[in-house]
C-alpha cells in the first residue's frame, strides 16, 4: 500500500469534471485507490463517489492505492491533483 | 392570466403542449436467471448513452458546448463503475433492475440533496434525469419528442430535464411555461440560449392549461394569459414584432467594443446582485460587472454569513466573469434591514446609521468582508467600492482596515491581489462637493445616482408628493456630476456611473461629454447603451451638453433632450 497527502488547487474543486477526469484516470489500474477526506473513505474510481465527497479547493486530502500497479496509479493521481485536474 | 417568473425576454404566442411525466411505476420482482437481467440492464445502459451522445451532439449544434457538456456527464456518471458494480450485485442478489437501478440512485439523489454546496446538489438533478431516462428504457415507455412538436408550441412541464430540453427547437417550440426553477436554472439559462420566451414557477401549470389551448407567454413581466381574447391577442402580437425589431437590431451590437460615434471606447459593465448574476452579465454582453451588490449574501438568513460563504460567492463571480469586478461592501441600514443584526428603529433612517457608517461601528463584520473580498482578488480583477461616503476620513479608515488585512493575509501566505483597488461610490452630496479631495486618495469613482439624486434634492422617490423633484437631469444633480467626473480625471483616476442614469438616453451624450469612462446598468440594458453611445459623437455630445448647462429648470433640460434623442 503506498499513499500520499495532497492539497486540491483547483478552483472548482472536485467537481462534475476533474471528479470525471480523475475517476476514469483511476479506473485504468487494477489496485483500489481510495480518497481519505474528513475521516471518510471514498472509493476514488467512481465519480458519483468523488462527487458525494464533496471536497472543495484547498482541501487536504489523502490519496491510498492498494494492489499490484500502486505505485504507477499513485504517480498518476499525483500528477493530476498537482496539475489542476485538467481545468 | 398566471403569474411566474421572468425567465427568458420575448412575447410567444402558441398553443399548448404538456410534457407529462409518465408513471414509472412497476411491481418490483425477484428475477430467476440474474444473468439475464444484468444483462437487460446493460442493454438499457447502452441504449441510454447512445440517445444521449445524440441528443448532446444536436445541443451542441444548437446552443453550444456548455449544455451538452451536461448531457455528457450524464454518460460519465451511468458508467461510474461503483453505481454499475452495486447495481449488479443486487441484480445478481435476486433483485429486478428496475429496482436495483432505483435505489442506487434514489441513494445518491438523497446523499446530494442534503450536501450544503451548491454544485453538489444540481448533481441530484442529474442523477434524478439519469434514473427517469434508464427506469423509461428498461419499463419500454417512450419519452415525448419535442423534436416532433408541431410549429407553434407552448411547452408546459413540471419541470423540464436536460435530456428534454435537447430536443427543443427554436422553430417549433414558440414558449416555455414550467411549474419549477428561477432565472439561473437550467431551464432558463437554456431558454435564453435559444431565445425562447419563457415564464417558469408558475404554480400548478400543468393542471391550470389544457393540450391546444391558446395561450400568451410574457418572458419579461413574467405572465401567462390563457386563452387570450382577441384585443389581448392584437396587442401581443404588435408588443412582439416590436419586440423582435429591436433584438434583432440590438443584436448587432453583441460582441462589439462600446465605442462612439467618434471613435472613443468606453467601458460597459452590469450591475448584479447575486453571484449567479454573473452568468447573465456574460450573457449579456457586459464587459465587466460596476456593481456587485452583496446584501443579497447577508438577507433571508439568521445569522451574519462566514468569512468562507462570503469568500465562495465572491470568487464564484469573479471565476464566471473573468472580467472586471467592483465589489461593494455592505450597504446595509437606510430601508435595507437585516433583523439579525439588532439595529435600532431610527426616525430618520437615510440620514442615519447606514452602510459605511455601519461597517467602520461594526469592525469585526466589516474586516470579515474585506478579507473574503482581498481572497478573492487572488481569483479575477477585484475592486472593492465603499458606499455612502460622506468624508475623506471615512475613505482612510476603509482604506487602513484594508492594509491591516493585507498584512494579515500576507504572514498567513494567503493569495490576493497586492494592487487591488478601493474606490468611493458617489452618492451623497458631501462627497460629490469634495471630490476633488476624494479623488486624490480613491483609486476610482462610480456615481452612485439614484441616492445621489435623493440627497441633493432632499426627496424620497417613494412620496407622490414630492417625487416630482427626483431627477437626475436637475440642474444641481447635473452640476454634481460634472463636477465629480472632472475631479477624477483631474486626478487620474476612472469615473465610472452605477445608478440607473448611467442606462439613461437622454443622460448618455451628457456624461459623454462630461468624460464618464465606464457605465455600469442593469443586464437588460447591455446591448441598447452600447447602441446609444455609438450614435454620439463626442463634438454633438459636447454642444448638447453645453446647451443644457446653460438651462436652468429640469423641465426645459428634459424637453430640450427628448428633441436630440
Amino acid at each position: 500500500m503506498v499513499s500520499k497527502q495532497l492539497t486540491l488547487t483547483n478552483a472548482q474543486g472536485f467537481h462534475m469534471r476533474p471528479a470525471s477526469v480523475f475517476s476514469t484516470a483511476m479506473g485504468k489500474y487494477s489496485c483500489d485507490v481510495t480518497i481519505k477526506f474528513n475521516g471518510s473513505d471514498y472509493n476514488a474510481k467512481s465519480l458519483l463517489n468523488i462527487i458525494a465527497a464533496c471536497i472543495k479547493c484547498g482541501s487536504e486530502i489523502e490519496v491510498v492505492c492498494s494492489g499490484s500497479d500502486e505505485n504507477e496509479a499513485l504517480a498518476e493521481a499525483i500528477q493530476l491533483i498537482e496539475s489542476g485536474l485538467g481545468e | 392570466m398566471l403569474n411566474g417568473i421572468p425567465a427568458s425576454d420575448g412575447i410567444g404566442i402558441g398553443n399548448v403542449l404538456i410534457i407529462e411525466e409518465h408513471s414509472l411505476e412497476y411491481t418490483p420482482k425477484t428475477v430467476e436467471n440474474p444473468d439475464a437481467e444484468s444483462q437487460r440492464f446493460r442493454n438499457a445502459v447502452d441504449e441510454f448513452c447512445k440517445n444521449t451522445l445524440e441528443q448532446a451532439n444536436n445541443l451542441r449544434k444548437s446552443t453550444g458546448d456548455k449544455e451538452a457538456e451536461i448531457l455528457e456527464g450524464h454518460i460519465a456518471i451511468i458508467k461510474d463503475p461503483y453505481l454499475c458494480g452495486e447495481i449488479e450485485k443486487q441484480i445478481s442478489d435476486g433483485q429486478c433492475a428496475e429496482s436495483a437501478l432505483e435505489y442506487m440512485c434514489d441513494m445518491f439523489i438523497s446523499m446530494f440533496s442534503a450536501a450544503d454546496d451548491e454544485l453538489t446538489k444540481q448533481r441530484a438533478a442529474d442523477v434524478r434525469d439519469i434514473k427517469t431516462g434508464v427506469l423509461s428504457i428498461l419499463l419500454g415507455v417512450q419519452e415525448v419528442n419535442i423534436n416532433l412538436a408541431p410549429s407553434d408550441t407552448v411547452l408546459v412541464a413540471k419541470e423540464l430535464t436536460p435530456s428534454m430540453t435537447a430536443g427543443i427547437n427554436k422553430d417549433n417550440i414558440v414558449g416555455i411555461i414550467t411549474e419549477t426553477g428561477g432565472k439561473t436554472s437550467h431551464s432558463a439559462i437554456l431558454a435564453r440560449a435559444l431565445e425562447i420566451p419563457a415564464v417558469l414557477s408558475v404554480e400548478n401549470a400543468v393542471s391550470l392549461l389544457s393540450a391546444g389551448q391558446q395561450v400568451v407567454v410574457d418572458g419579461m413581466e413574467g405572465i401567462v394569459i390563457n386563452s387570450p381574447d382577441e384585443a389581448q391577442l392584437e396587442s401581443y402580437e404588435q408588443k412582439r414584432s416590436a419586440f423582435l425589431t429591436e433584438r434583432r437590431e440590438l443584436e448587432n451590437y453583441r460582441g462589439r467594443k462600446t465605442v462612439s460615434a467618434s471613435g472613443e471606447e468606453y467601458e460597459l459593465f452590469c450591475n448584479i446582485g447575486k453571484p449567479d448574476d454573473a452568468i447573465k452579465a456574460v450573457e449579456s454582453d457586459g464587459e465587466g460587472v460596476g456593481l456587485f451588490r452583496t446584501e443579497f449574501l447577508f438577507m433571508d438568513r439568521n445569522s451574519i454569513p462566514t468569512e468562507d460563504e462570503q469568500f465562495e460567492a465572491y470568487k464564484k463571480a469573479a471565476l464566471i466573469l473573468k472580467k472586471p469586478l467592483i465589489i461593494r461592501t455592505l450597504d446595509i441600514g437606510g430601508d435595507k434591514d437585516l433583523p439579525y443584526l439588532g439595529l435600532a428603529k431610527e426616525e430618520n433612517p437615510f440620514m442615519g446609521f447606514r452602510a459605511i457608517r455601519y461597517c467602520l461601528k461594526n469592525r469585526d463584520l466589516f474586516k470579515t468582508q474585506l478579507r473574503a473580498i482581498l481572497r478573492a482578488s487572488a481569483f479575477g480583477d477585484v475592486k472593492i467600492m465603499l458606499p455612502l461616503i460622506t468624508t475623506v476620513d471615512e475613505l482612510r479608515e476603509g482604506k487602513a482596515l484594508v492594509e491591516e488585512i493585507k498584512s494579515e493575509l500576507r504572514e498567513k501566505e494567503i493569495k490576493f491581489n497586492e494592487n487591488i483597488q478601493v474606490g468611493v461610490m458617489v452618492e451623497t452630496s458631501s462627497a460629490a462637493v469634495i471630490a476633488d479631495l476624494l479623488a486624490k486618495e480613491a483609486d476610482f469613482f462610480s456615481i452612485g445616482t439614484n441616492d445621489l439624486t435623493g440627497y441633493t434634492m432632499a426627496c424620497d422617490r417613494g412620496n407622490s408628493d414630492v417625487s416630482y423633484l427626483y431627477s437626475a437631469l436637475q440642474p444641481s444633480v447635473l452640476r454634481l456630476i460634472k463636477h465629480i467626473i472632472e475631479c477624477g480625471i483631474k486626478n487620474g483616476i476612472s469615473v465610472g456611473m452605477c445608478g440607473e442614469a448611467a442606462a439613461n438616453q437622454m443622460m448618455i451624450p451628457l456624461l459623454i461629454s462630461f468624460g464618464l469612462t465606464e457605465f455600469s446598468v442593469s443586464v437588460p440594458s447591455v446591448l441598447k447603451v452600447r447602441k446609444t453611445i455609438s450614435l454620439w459623437t463626442k463634438q454633438e455630445a459636447d454642444k448638447v451638453a453645453e446647451k443644457v448647462m446653460l438651462m436652468s429648470s429640469e423641465k426645459e433640460i428634459f424637453d430640450y433632450l427628448k428633441t436630440v434623442i
